[in-house]
């Protein structure tokens, strides 16, 4: 399993969050191509629970230090609901919170664009300290 | 303030409080008595990051404002003392070398938050301002 990461999934994932940084400023600076950055991210989830399954399937084969590699792959779960942070300022996600920030069409493919360029940077981060602790213990 | 740049600063933060809750929650769990005062403060950073996130997605603009302030506060202190009194610091903490480990994120974040909510605190003072000097 240690291998499969390091082999196939580490260059998967980080392919993947290449993907999803591109989309994100793409929808940035088109918004016209949101609909493309939403199928990019069901396909980013995809690809975040094949990691997380091998983190998993890793830990049972050999001595992986398991606080942090569960934590990583706890990270790398908790980042995937910060993908669809502009729904929350849709307008018809209307809570009676006056104070809530309301979102316009395009503003929310511009807030959407921007998520996925910082969750993509930042799951490429933990998907490289995850291979540095497999490495390391492998 | 412009929703986008509210969003976005929610996102960072909240990126930031993830980063920093789990680093402190594994330093602190598995070595705490290596660096007692370096893990305490990453999770303090923790702490006001998550604060920050939640106050800025509920409109509590003074909180922010406190917390941004506390922050970038906490960055140069921590940052110039990690340079000037080493010893101190047996390992590092979010805010170490004003936050390098994280691209420097920490620093540039409280200094944009600062900026933005001032500048919403004043745009909303202007308009307080200018229906009673209407009305008058």
């Amino acid at each position: 399993m240690v291998d499969a990461y390091l082999g196939a999934v580490y260059p998967g994932v980080l392919v993947a969050t290449a993907v999803l940084f591109l989309a994100g400023a793409a929808s940035l600076a088109f918004v016209r191509t949101h609909k493309a950055l939403t199928w990019v991210v069901t396909g980013f989830y995809l690809v975040t629970v094949i990691e997380v399954v091998v983190i998993i399937g890793s830990l049972f084969s050999g001595a992986i230090p398991v606080v942090i590699t569960v934590g990583y792959a706890l990270a790398a779960v908790a980042l995937l609901p910060l993908l669809g942070i502009a729904r929350l300022g849709a307008p018809e996600a209307a809570d009676g919170d006056p104070e809530r920030p309301v979102l316009q069409p395009d503003q929310i493919a511009r807030v959407d664009g921007a998520a996925a360029m910082i969750i993509g940077v930042a799951a490429a981060v933990v998907a490289w300290r995850l291979a540095e602790i497999l490495a390391g213990a492998a | 303030m412009n929703p986008i740049a509210r969003i976005a600063l929610i996102l960072a933060y909240s990126v930031l409080a993830l980063a920093a809750l789990g680093r402190s929650s594994y330093q602190i769990s598995t070595k705490f008595s290596e660096a007692p005062l370096a893990y305490s403060i990453s999770a303090v950073s923790a702490v006001i990051y998550l604060a920050i996130a939640v106050a800025l997605w509920r409109g509590l603009h003074r909180v922010a404002l406190a917390g941004s302030a506390i922050e970038l506060a906490g960055v140069l202190t921590v940052g110039t003392l990690g340079y000037i009194e080493s010893s101190w610091w047996p390992d590092e903490t979010v805010w170490t070398g004003y936050g390098s480990a994280y691209g420097w994120v920490p620093l540039l974040l409280p200094i944009l938050a600062l900026w933005a909510l001032l500048v919403d605190r004043s745009r909303r003072n202007q308009r307080r301002v200018a229906p009673a000097a209407d009305a008058s």
